[in-house]
């Protein structure tokens, strides 16, 4: 499948590649300089392979209550927070972003590759009066990250009020006729902003941000280094950090956990958080020589312990590191450990989460 | 389009070899692989004296997304190392045929280097788009 911008993406040399049956760049030049863009100055995403489902009625709240382990109340109109799917067993089924609209509307975003399996969940869960409109093949997903990201998005708009949009609140605003929604989030660790917006306008809205960027130095920006800035920010990505085994609290995202709803999983997650779980994701970097990738098993003294599930280079940093998921307590932060990369042990280092602080 | 200097060899892998003395031939990765890796960040190099035979995984080069084994162009013994590269493994993206040598080979055949391509055969080899 093709996004709305895929001809953006032609014009600006991006190499494609095929992600969860989408047609998106993995980088247009460098995903070395396109990272460094983004912490630096700004960078531009297409991330419109990403699922939007509405859910409206009544029931709204009580219906999402019920499929999250975070407390819903937390939320009022214009606000959005990070929570996830969780099945009987705890495990997660995808992690998604909620955005309340009004008492009787929620926007959920989801990723592209869990989004069918995500709507059979949420039909098979589906209460009374409850309606559900999966927007994702009309939406298209842009989104603006960097330091400079706040005078490029006023720009672009013509609104210098989204410079004050407090982080993972959102808005709606007028963009040639048509109403789109914008929310100040992100996947890369940088202040930024989230578009959606419908399929016909998104090249236009690129082209306006990228215009807008110029003189900021902004970059079109692939998945390449999408990964790698989400990796230096310990931000889960769903089949690596999280899937239907692994629960919110082994993946470390115990923050997450806040409801007192009777939540489908719940019994187990909150054993788990009060008790611990058997295995925890810790934070490593290399200290040796290598790479690390995901999929390499980790050893301390020799003894295995634990499994990467992410893990590259970190242009920032310039070295190796990643995320791992460890027996719980084998392990504490400026503990030497061994990644295997390749049959060989690599020296590396617990480090504390995250690598990258959040630089809004 | 990638460089392809004349007067080297290549191999369908994206190898160069060149003659530089009787048996000795210095051995890197073709422009044309630098260019699809892009933003090589770390070499895994072979030893002096090691011995390997032609089309054996000898090197390993990683740019931020992928893996790329790098294969003996020819048969003999190791020589000699870029050393450099493990400190500044960009030089196989600023200079592939250059800075960037990966190893140096003292061939056991010299049939062997002769099997490999011309800078014409190897044009024709990047435009059949393997």
């Amino acid at each position: 499948m093709k996004t709305a911008l895929y001809e953006e993406h032609l014009k600006l040399n991006g190499r494609m590649v095929d992600f969860a049956g989408w047609e998106l760049p993995v980088m247009y030049s460098s995903i070395v300089e396109e990272h460094n863009a983004t912490r630096e100055k700004a960078g531009l995403f297409d991330v419109s392979h990403m699922g939007e489902i509405l859910v409206q009625g009544e029931g709204a709240a009580a219906y999402i209550s019920r499929l999250i382990p975070t407390r819903l109340s937390k939320l009022e109109p214009g606000k959005s927070m990070y929570s996830c799917l969780t099945n009987e067993q705890g495990g997660v089924i995808d992690d998604l972003f909620v955005y309340m609209v009004s008492d009787t509307e929620y926007y959920i975003v989801v990723n592209a590759s869990t989004l069918e399996r995500d709507l059979q969940w949420f039909k098979k869960h589906l209460a009374g009066g409850i309606i559900l409109d999966d927007q994702s093949a009309r939406t298209s997903k842009l989104d603006l990250q960097g330091p400079l990201s706040r005078k490029i998005a006023a720009r672009a708009m013509g609104d210098s009020s989204l410079e004050e949009l407090p982080r993972f609140h959102f808005c709606h605003r007028d963009y040639r006729g048509k109403r789109i929604k914008i929310s100040q989030s992100g996947y890369t660790g940088e202040h930024g902003y989230e578009f959606y917006v419908g399929n016909d306008l998104a090249p236009l809205l690129w082209r306006d941000l990228m215009e807008a960027g110029a003189e900021y130095g902004i970059k079109a920006v692939g998945l390449g280094a999408r990964d790698s800035l989400r990796l230096e920010s310990c931000y889960s990505l769903y089949g690596h950090e999280l899937n239907d085994g692994i629960t919110p609290v082994e993946a470390g995202l115990g923050w997450i956990v806040s409801s007192q709803e009777d939540y489908i999983g719940r019994d187990v997650i909150d054993r788990q958080k009060r008790e611990g779980a058997g295995r925890e994701l810790v934070c490593f970097e290399v200290t040796g020589r290598g790479i690390p990738r995901e999929g390499c098993r980790i050893d301390k003294e020799s003894r295995e312990i634990g499994i990467s599930t992410s893990a590259g280079y970190s242009p920032t940093f310039k070295k190796g590191l990643g995320m791992a998921l460890v027996e719980t307590g084998s392990v504490s932060p400026g503990d030497g450990i061994e990644i295997i990369i390749r049959g060989n042990p690599v020296a590396a280092r617990i480090a504390p989460r995250p690598f990258y602080k959040y630089n809004g | 389009m990638s460089s392809i200097p004349e007067g080297i060899k290549y191999t369908k892998d994206h190898e160069w070899a060149r003659l530089e003395g009787d048996f000795v031939v210095t051995c890197g990765i073709t422009d044309h692989a630098q260019e699809m890796l892009t933003d090589i960040v770390f070499v895994e190099l072979p030893e002096k004296g090691d011995e390997v035979k032609q089309g054996q995984q000898i090197a390993v080069v990683e740019s931020v997304k992928a893996v790329s084994d790098v294969y003996a162009p020819v048969g003999g013994r190791v020589v000699d190392v870029n050393m450099k590269l493990e400190d500044s493994p960009e030089l196989l993206n600023s200079d592939p045929y250059g800075e960037g040598w990966i190893f140096k080979i003292e061939m056991s055949s010299k049939e062997e280097l002769d099997e490999l391509m011309d800078e014409k055969a190897y044009a024709e080899h990047l435009e059949s788009g393997d």
